[in-house]
């Protein structure tokens, strides 16, 4: 009877400590908010990072950042201006229909047919000219002109159901209704501003997750997620703040319930700087009257900034060690990076002489403006920069504005010198977007506020472009890199580090794009 | 008209019974010397008067005694960030509250900051109280359709919670220290306006206004010299109150990061810079800070009591 009794004890508490018997949920803590669930909607990381539970790209981008095969079991060039896609077969939509090269069709004109889109997805479509349908599992894509990562921006278009999607708009993906995908969740509710809730789609054809059910829950503020997790309401978060990060590895029982994955992400912050402007607005003499000329146009005022930048000190107060210090555009190990490149020297004293040189031996003025929740401790980084422009005699003020109140500002070029940070997982993508020189129709430089314009460099960009041969290209985009910093349009600050923290069963293969895909979190 | 009994001493009613511009003359004599002394009179009234000694003088000596100048970026040093009170700076000297996480000295930032967010709160309330008694003082005097359009502005402001009104003028107008002021003033005006208004209604009606009127002087010199004198008192009283909720106002803007800028902290930005370390041990950044709101929120509201208990007959103990 004793025993019986004992035994009845012991069998729920046997069940409940074996994690393959327990109804396996996960919870994870987003540190920002989806807008929609439309998967074409909006350009912008967190409605990615949601709707990659539920749909699939032809081509996928692994933890490093290389391009690995997704819906496409393999692509090739056939010839340098036409691509063959072959898509996996076996692959069925949530609803149980096969996947066809008709939804792929449909997908990659989709973005275009959403005008009303904020952030359209349309600049991964655009160099696509043609497209046909040789059978059912094959795709031919023609691009107008040469161009080397197609597969690159396939890795940005998710594949929707054209049979639920034709008819649909961007309301009926936040419904549900139009919201099947090929991906392994499929929706059960959508609770905005608060939760999205998933489940297990089970007829995923590749390594199904390990939990049921997951509930992306959104936390943006950083206090409430990480507290969140303490308390044990979410297994997973990510955007640990740097402060919290040391707390979690210092303190002993802290380290013992919960575990930190961490990377340097493919975010790299730079300040841009007006090189288009004789008289730049936020540029003055010490006085506050405007100079005779942008002395920001010198090379020798930027290499002069560039210098009297502690970026150790930087990365290891400002940013609590979340930052690694940064001479190139994209981070390491990105093609285009390089293996070693030159660092760029902290000099304050040779700083000056240069200063001196230029013709500003007592400094200027200089009112350096950027988000203030966007970027990890983007405001405490730019009084950062603050101190060091001012120790050579920059005195510098620091404006900062809500994203979307910046985001408005640069785009008209409004400022003087401003932060920004670019995730990119090709040097030549970056180049192109930040430095090649602004063409509305073709899309260059769409983001080159400074509109730093150079032939050479140009023209290097574009040859990495032109190239189908993943080797040459990520050369080719290295010495326009190269090319490029040594005039300095940008100046170079950080790449991001990004941390998750998770309780201590579980592990996570931290992403260099940043994202959480809850799919691969696995228990230990 | 039914307060000026005719039994009342002149002394328990002074306000009440006077003529023209014979208060405000009584108030400023008792300004000059029995003022203080009967504010003081009791310890309630001795403690606010030290707290607000105290709070005035750090605010407006401190800057000239303060060990750094945190408003110059080029005066701190990212590599002191956040060492503990005590701490020895590498350019020497003491951080002896600690520093934040630019590497400022955080009794020098707060000594700087109070001064900010009092000059901002003054300067906010101030011209909520111009406004507002401006056109309460209208709408009283002349009543009609001016005093019920601005009784239904005043309902509207006061319908609304204060913070909301002046995040959403900042949310409009971006970030700035005199935008703030402004935002202060437009979310506090009607406070001052409603009071200025019931106190002219009364006054109005009393035998000096009509005496007055019957004399054939303009409305600017009725309200000027007749009616605002007398009305002062109540707005007095308010102003100290209202200056608090300024500064607790203009904390909270600066905590959400829509006050004072990065680089020029007032005590709300410098809570809002320790509070993400506040977790992790470190925890003079906010605490200090907060610590010297409060006795400077205490201090005032303590002497605005003290002054409504002195400027108020009926609430004359001795």
């Amino acid at each position: 009877m004793a025993r019986r009794l004992l035994l009845s004890f012991l069998l729920p508490l046997l069940l409940l400590a074996s994690p393959s018997l327990r109804a396996a949920g996960l919870s994870v803590g987003l540190a920002a908010d989806v807008s929609s669930l439309d998967p074409h909607y909006l350009n912008a990381a967190p409605n990615i990072a949601v709707a990659s539970h539920f749909f699939e790209t032809l081509v996928a981008v692994d933890k490093d950042g290389q391009l690995v095969p997704g819906l496409a079991q393999s692509w090739q060039a056939v010839n340098p201006t036409t691509w063959e896609f072959k898509l996996r077969p076996g692959v069925k939509f949530h609803d149980g229909s096969p996947l066809t090269a008709e939804d792929v069709v449909f997908s990659l004109e989709r973005p275009a047919s959403l005008t009303q889109s904020p952030g359209p997805f349309t600049g991964f479509t655009r160099a696509i000219s043609g497209k046909k349908v040789v059978d059912a599992h094959t795709l031919r894509l023609t691009t107008a002109q040469p161009y080397g990562p197609l597969p690159l921006d396939l890795a940005s278009i998710f594949i929707v159901s054209k049979k639920a999607a034709a008819k649909a708009g961007t309301e009926d993906f936040n419904s549900g209704k139009a919201l099947v995908g090929t991906g392994p969740f499929r929706l059960l509710k959508f609770r905005r501003g608060e939760a999205v809730e998933l489940a297990r789609f089970d007829g995923y054809w590749g390594e199904k997750p390990a939990w049921d059910t997951l509930t992306l829950r959104i936390l943006p503020a950083d206090a409430a997620r990480l507290a969140a997790l303490l308390a044990g309401q979410v297994d997973m978060i990510e955007g640990v703040p740097g402060a919290d990060v040391a707390r979690l590895k210092k303190d002993a029982r802290l380290s013992a319930n919960f575990r930190l994955e961490q990377r340097v992400s493919w975010r790299t912050l730079f300040l841009q700087l007006d090189l288009f402007r004789d008289a730049s607005p936020f540029v003055t003499d010490l006085a506050g009257k405007p100079l005779a000329k942008n002395p920001l146009k010198d090379l020798k005022v930027r290499q002069a900034l560039s210098r009297s930048i502690n970026r150790e000190a930087l990365a290891a107060r400002t940013l609590d060690g979340l930052g690694v210090p940064a001479s190139r555009l994209v981070a390491p190990g990105i093609p285009g990076h390089g293996q070693q490149p030159a660092a760029e020297p902290y000099d304050p004293e040779g700083a000056k002489r240069l200063l001196a040189e230029a013709g500003y031996p007592q400094g200027f003025a200089l009112t350096l403006h950027g988000p203030n929740n966007r970027y990890l401790n983007d405001e405490q980084i730019l009084q950062t920069l603050a101190q060091f422009f001012g120790r050579i005699g920059v005195k510098t003020k620091v404006e900062t504005l809500p994203l979307a109140a910046y985001f408005g500002r640069l785009r008209h070029a409004d400022f003087s010198a401003a932060l920004l940070g670019w995730g990119s997982l090709s040097g030549d993508f970056a180049l192109r977007t930040l430095l090649g020189t602004p063409d509305e129709k073709s899309g260059w430089g769409a983001w080159n506020w400074g509109r730093f314009s150079d032939a050479r460099v140009d023209a290097d960009i574009r040859s990495a472009l032109a190239s189908t041969d993943p080797a040459r290209r990520s050369r080719a985009a290295e010495t326009a890199m190269d090319q490029a910093m040594q005039q300095l349009p940008v100046i170079p600050l950080h790449h991001q580090v990004a941390t998750w923290a998770l309780r201590a069963g579980l592990t996570y293969p931290a992403r260099i794009d940043e994202f959480t895909f809850a799919a691969q979190v696995r228990p230990r | 008209m039914s307060e000026s009994r005719p039994d009342s001493t002149p002394d328990s009613t002074p306000i009440s019974t006077s003529a023209g511009g014979g208060v405000a003359a009584r108030c400023m004599g008792r300004f000059s010397s029995s003022f203080l002394a009967r504010f003081a009179a009791n310890p309630a009234g001795k403690l606010a008067l030290l707290l607000l000694a105290l709070t005035l003088l750090t605010a407006f000596a401190g800057p000239f005694l303060a060990p750094q100048d945190p408003y110059d970026p080029a005066a701190l040093d990212i590599l002191d960030a956040r060492l503990p009170p005590g701490s020895a700076a590498a350019a020497g000297g003491t951080y002896l509250l600690g520093s934040d996480e630019q590497g400022r000295d955080l009794l020098s930032a707060m000594v700087y900051g109070l001064r900010l967010s009092l000059v901002v709160a003054g300067a906010g309330t101030g011209l909520a109280c111009l406004l507002g008694a401006a056109l309460g003082l209208t709408a009283g005097y002349f009543g009609g359709r001016w005093e019920r359009l601005v009784l239904a502005l005043a309902d509207l402001q006061l319908s609304f919670p204060a913070l909301l009104i002046a995040l959403a003028l900042l949310a409009l107008s971006g970030p700035g220290l005199f935008k703030v002021a402004l935002a202060l003033a437009a979310s506090q005006w009607a406070y001052f306006a409603r009071s200025a208004r019931a106190a002219a209604l009364v006054e109005s009606g009393k035998d000096y206004m009509a005496a007055a009127r019957l004399q054939g002087l303009s409305h600017a010199r009725l309200l000027w010299r007749h009616l605002l004198p007398n009305c002062l008192p109540p707005l007095l009283v308010i102003l100290p109150l209202q200056l608090a909720a300024a500064i607790s106002l203009e904390a909270t803007l600066s905590f959400l990061g829509l006050g004072a800028p990065a680089t020029e902290p007032s005590l709300g930005r410098l809570i809002a810079n320790g509070f993400a370390y506040l977790l992790s041990g470190q925890y003079w950044i906010s605490l200090y800070p907060g610590l010297l709101l409060t006795l400077a929120v205490t201090a005032i509201t303590l002497a605005a009591d003290r002054l409504a208990a002195v400027l108020d007959p009926r609430r004359q103990e001795d």
